[in-house]
């Protein structure tokens, strides 16, 4: 019985520490995800002269959700909406935030992005399009360094932290 | 008016902000039909144009109210309109279009585009399907004749081209001719009222729009890869637009087009049309005046400036 008790102690505690594992590797692949996303969007805006709403519907099928879900929003607000693309882009990032790895500094990146939205020429459009993405290169680096370092601590110490637990309870 | 009016006055609604609509829907019915141009301008009154009358409108426009405007004809994406920026209008769908003005940017000694806009000259588009069917008499004699349409700013010269245009290329069955096809040559997007090249106004099936290219060259383009029967072009009257009519003249395409001026002799007196007239190219001048209204033909010229018909009628 006791042996049964440990076990399952173990198996939850490492769990718990290959999700935090995961949640990290996640936030890389969201991060980079995100930055082929800013990135198509250049290419609709600069050679595709697309509007903003067809460009994010093209977008969210490309990329996978849930980052492609807030193009998917961003796009459908748009074309109901009467507000500016900055407030939709804002409600869009609001209601799928909940669902992605990110983090805030991911957010604040993509609010102040949203400011610029639809209100400039090309060439502006561009730069702005291109701060977003040297931006969010930062962070993605950050990302990586913090996978890399705590990634299999977390492993690790799931498991371990496990162990403590169930010699202090024999 | 019927329920095509009714469509074509919400495309324009639509284009403004709550506080504006209400406003223009709370006009009498008879003004808010017969709108030629609303005027927006940044901290002044709504104006609205009526058969010449000018009423304003007790709401003064605010900055968001114009923010409204340009999000919506941008689609919410301000680079798309470059080019419409350049040149300083827009054309919506309805083949309505958008003057604008602001504050103008430079690039090399060249206008680059307009920032700021804090100005929006909206002409609603008038169709006057069926003006011209009563001169088809004039205009058709086993063919169709050479045709300039002469006349001063806003005396419907575009609009009497346009049904000319329309009448061409679906044919008229009561005198049974053919339609024929027609190639317009559109360089401010007022003849056929294009958004994304499709003509917004009506007109037969046998029509092709070169939208927004410079005249001489359009014709040429025309000429060269589409075969019309017949060149419809507006306001010609540069040096270079003479030497594209007078390919297309021997290339045995018909011509209707428009120039400004006041009377065939004002023609003579321009040295870039001269020669077209004394080629004798044109076979008939339709000569329009405003003095009882736009759209009055004061005079038929035939190709020696011989008076054809001259009596004085109101066509709209």
């Amino acid at each position: 019985m006791k042996i049964i008790g440990a076990c399952f102690i173990l198996l939850t505690t490492t769990y718990l520490g290959f999700e935090a594992a995961r949640m990290l590797s996640e936030r890389t692949r969201q991060l980079r995800l995100l930055k082929s996303a800013l990135q198509s969007l250049e290419a609709e805006i600069m050679y595709g002269h697309a509007p903003l709403h067809e460009a994010s519907r093209r977008i969210a099928k490309q990329i996978d959700k849930p980052v492609g879900m807030i193009f998917e929003t961003f796009a459908d607000k748009l074309v109901i909406q009467l507000t500016s693309a900055k407030e939709a882009w804002e409600e869009s990032l609001t209601e799928v935030w909940k669902q992605t790895a990110l983090k805030k500094g991911e957010l604040e990146i993509l609010l102040q992005f949203g400011e610029t939205l639809g209100k400039h020429d090309l060439i502006q459009q561009q730069k702005h399009i291109q701060l977003a993405l040297t931006h969010l290169d930062r962070e993605e680096m950050e990302a990586k360094e913090r996978q890399v370092v705590y990634g299999k601590i977390y492993k690790n110490f799931g498991f371990l932290a496990g162990l403590l637990v169930v010699i202090l309870l024999i | 008016m019927n329920l095509k009016g009714g469509i074509k006055m919400q495309t324009i609604l639509s284009l403004f902000s709550s506080a504006i609509q209400e406003q223009l829907t709370k006009l009498p019915k008879q003004n808010f039909e017969l709108m030629e141009e609303i005027r927006i301008r940044m901290n002044r009154p709504i104006e609205v144009t009526a058969m010449g009358n000018i009423v304003y409108l007790p709401y003064i426009i605010r900055e968001s109210d114009c923010e409204q405007i340009i999000n919506k004809i941008s689609q919410n994406s301000f680079y798309m309109l470059d080019e419409e920026l350049r040149r300083g209008y827009i054309t919506i769908s309805g083949g309505h279009r958008i003057g604008l003005a602001g504050k103008v940017i430079l690039e090399d000694g060249k206008v680059k585009g307009i920032r700021h806009i804090s100005s929006f000259n909206i002409r609603i588009a008038k169709e006057q399907i069926g003006i011209a069917e009563r001169w088809i008499p004039y205009l058709y004699h086993s063919e169709w004749k050479h045709t300039m349409i002469v006349g001063p700013p806003q005396t419907g010269k575009t609009t009497l081209l346009r049904d000319i245009a329309r009448i061409i290329s679906s044919g008229y069955k009561p005198l049974s001719i053919h339609p024929l096809k027609v190639g317009i040559v559109d360089e401010r997007s007022e003849i056929a009222g294009c958004v994304n090249g499709v003509p917004q106004l009506t007109f037969g099936l046998r029509i092709d729009v070169l939208d927004g290219c410079p005249k001489a060259e359009g014709m040429m383009m025309m000429i060269r890869s589409m075969s019309p029967d017949v060149l419809v072009v507006d306001e010609i009257g540069r040096k270079e637009d003479t030497e594209a009519i007078l390919e297309a003249v021997n290339a045995g395409i018909r011509l209707v087009m428009t120039t400004h001026g006041e009377s065939y002799d004002d023609l003579l007196k321009r040295p870039t049309l001269r020669p077209i007239l004394e080629q004798k190219v044109f076979d008939r001048f339709f000569i329009l005046s405003r003095n009882k209204g736009p759209g009055t033909i004061v005079g038929i010229k035939d190709k020696d400036g011989k008076e054809m018909v001259r009596k004085v009628s109101v066509t709209s």
